[in-house]
């Protein structure tokens, strides 16, 4: 009985082959191209490695990344959560409606939202103006071409990518298992950090997991909001193809981000090994 | 009302106390001034269709639900400002509720972690109920391990294992298949003899409140409609609604003559001792189909009515053998539809379209004089 379900399955698996060929011509070996030159520009070895590894600027580029990564993912989970939270308790109808706003975000062009956030950040931004107007500071505060407003209009853009596995996660919680602890003896306080947090689990590591690899690769935002002397790696990556022609170290880059990606997933794969959302009814 | 003996010992005053309790939502009035006193070691039933206010009274118990107005008395203190989770209160939901991400031993410890039982003490108290609901050998299993029983018998765990006052059950079988309901009701029934505990259970389904419950509170449109044993409700319903939803009724238009009688169809009836009916009026006259007996016009000749016994004269239409027993659909001389049903034991044929004659005890009808058409049309519906 299980062999032929096995052997059904893998029959039914050979209608992956073509999808699996096309991924293979048109990005495993490209990738694996890619990659290799890592290793064999401008001669075979590590030293492209080595050199990212060692010098100080380098190296400054690569905690930067992680440093807004980390930052960008941390806010993106604290203002994801009761987004999320309040869209799950919406009465009928305007959960869905605020979800399409959120939606409707990210929709809407990347370059345009950036250059919206560039338009309010600035020196002589709306947000400068009006703090001064209202007397809140004396001289405008730079938020942009720094990491500050990196940070910011990253935030932004990852949200609903918070948002999105969080409220599925959520609006699957049974709301009888929180009356459930309440009528256990449990005050909210301890309702929300023993039960409806622990639910909340796989929809908060997802979420921190996508925004956190998101951050690490994401090239157009830090581009335009960031400064110069703060650079994170995908600009970095441009930088070394197109003004230094330097392939073996921006592969180099890459496979490091790609190695660390794998990494965070591995470790996530480990921590989130069962996935209690889908037996939240209890049934 | 009961809280006026001053000279009342606790034992005698009733565990929880319902005072004109209300809940309105917009213009409509779930909960309809209800007034109920529960005793402490009381199996009590909820029972009434959807929509009858029966989980909502239950919510306002548990304090899920805040109450428009009126008054739920706990040993003489008021519940109404005390958040749920200070009640003190048991719970077991039709939906288990169990906390998916705790093993059944956690599941069960959480409301003594709660309390702050010492690890000893609680992983003790944990295991004893385990043994109860005869689950030790699950106790490390997911919620969504289990089978539907084994996750009710743990909700029913986890809401005793911290010695509540009173229990509270949301239908908690109604998600369970037929024979497991039963199997689950009768442990239940033991459970309650053998702890002693307080019990008020919500359901709609009349044979679970007839196997399970000492007293049964019946709701209709947010107000109790009928409370008693359910022996009582059955044989002597106070209402007709409560004669239609508590298993199946024949109701005859009589009209009322005299303090204990009444004529149908032209005849003198004699009717059960006093009633409320004013003479001349139009009455319903109640009874069970298995009170009202069939007989030939021959056996009629040989055995003679008997002097607390009434007679009708009808028509058969249909005569159904169900195995244990044989129902049969009459019309009467008027063109009135009863049904009767007897042990099938052994009853001779009655064939469609025979003439027979209806007898019943006196002391087996009811007789009413106010009933809606809703109330006495349920089963023809």
């Amino acid at each position: 009985m299980y062999m032929t379900l096995s052997r059904k399955k893998w029959r039914e698996g050979t209608l992956l082959i073509p999808i699996l060929l096309f991924l293979c011509v048109f990005f495993l070996i490209p990738l694996a191209g890619l990659l290799l030159r890592s290793l064999t520009e401008p001669s075979f070895g590590l030293q492209n490695f080595e050199q990212l590894l060692a010098t100080s600027t380098y190296v400054q580029v690569l905690s930067n990344t992680f440093l807004v990564a980390t930052l960008v993912t941390v806010i993106s989970l604290v203002l994801g959560f009761p987004l999320a939270w309040c869209i799950t308790l919406m009465p009928n109808g305007w959960g869905r409606w605020l979800l399409g706003v959120i939606l409707l975000s990210m929709w809407t062009s990347l370059l345009a939202r950036t250059y919206s956030w560039l338009v309010l950040l600035q020196t002589s931004g709306v947000i400068n103006k009006t703090l001064m107007a209202i007397g809140i500071i004396d001289e405008p505060i730079t938020m942009v071409h720094n990491l500050t407003g990196v940070i910011i209009g990253m935030s932004y853009i990852m949200i609903p990518f918070v948002v999105l596995p969080l409220q599925a996660c959520m609006s699957a919680i049974d709301p009888m298992v929180l009356q459930a602890a309440s009528i256990c003896g449990a005050p909210a306080r301890t309702v929300f950090f023993r039960i409806f947090l622990p639910l909340c689990k796989p929809g908060l590591f997802s979420g921190a997991l996508m925004v956190f690899v998101m951050s690490l690769g994401y090239y157009v935002t830090p581009a335009l909001l960031g400064g110069v002397e703060n650079m994170m790696l995908p600009e970095f990556i441009v930088q070394q193809i197109q003004t230094f022609l330097n392939w073996g170290l921006a592969s180099a880059s890459a496979a490091l981000l790609i190695i660390l990606t794998i990494v965070m997933f591995y470790f996530y794969l480990k921590v989130q090994t069962d996935s209690p959302v889908s037996t939240n009814t209890g049934a | 009302m009961s809280l006026q003996t001053n000279n009342g010992t606790s034992s005698h005053s009733p565990l929880v106390c319902l005072q004109s309790l209300n809940k309105e939502y917009g213009n409509f009035t779930a909960v309809d001034h209800i007034n109920l006193n529960i005793q402490k070691g009381e199996f009590l039933t909820f029972l009434g269709s959807s929509g009858s206010g029966k989980s909502t009274t239950l919510s306002m118990i548990a304090g899920f639900e805040t109450p428009t107005s009126g008054e739920i008395l706990l040993n003489e203190h008021s519940l109404i400002q005390i958040p749920s989770h200070k009640r003190g209160i048991g719970m077991v939901f039709q939906h288990y509720s169990l906390f998916p991400h705790m093993n059944v031993r956690d599941n069960i410890g959480f409301p003594l972690d709660i309390r702050k039982i010492p690890k000893a003490e609680r992983d003790k108290k944990v295991d004893d109920i385990l043994k109860l609901v005869q689950l030790e050998t699950f106790a490390d299993r997911r919620p969504s391990m289990l089978s539907g029983g084994q996750k009710q018998r743990v909700a029913i765990a986890r809401a005793l294992v911290y010695e509540p006052d009173i229990l509270l059950m949301d239908e908690p079988l109604g998600a369970l298949d037929k024979k497991l309901r039963e199997d689950l009701q009768d442990e239940l029934r033991l459970l309650h003899k053998r702890l002693g505990i307080t019990i008020i259970y919500v359901t709609h389904d009349q044979d679970e409140a007839m196997r399970l419950s000492e007293r049964i509170a019946i709701f209709k449109e947010g107000k109790i409609v009928g409370l008693g044993t359910g022996k009582d409700l059955y044989r002597k319903p106070p209402n007709a609604f409560v004669a239609s939803f508590l298993g199946s009724s024949n109701f005859l238009k009589v009209k009322v003559s005299g303090p204990n009688s009444a004529t149908f169809e032209g005849q003198t009836i004699q009717l059960d001792s006093e009633h409320d009916v004013p003479f001349n009026q139009q009455a319903l006259l109640m009874i069970r189909p298995e009170n009202l007996q069939v007989l030939s016009e021959d056996q009629a000749t040989q055995s003679p009515i008997q002097t607390d016994e009434n007679e009708a004269f009808g028509t058969v239409n249909e005569s159904v053998f169900l195995g244990e027993s044989l129902t049969c659909s009459i019309t009467t001389a008027d063109g009135s539809l009863v049904t009767s049903k007897s042990i099938a034991t052994d009853l001779p044929e009655i064939e469609p379209g025979a003439k027979v004659r209806l007898r019943w005890k006196v002391q087996h009808s009811s007789v009413y004089s106010k009933w809606e058409r809703s109330d006495i049309e349920k089963d023809a519906s």
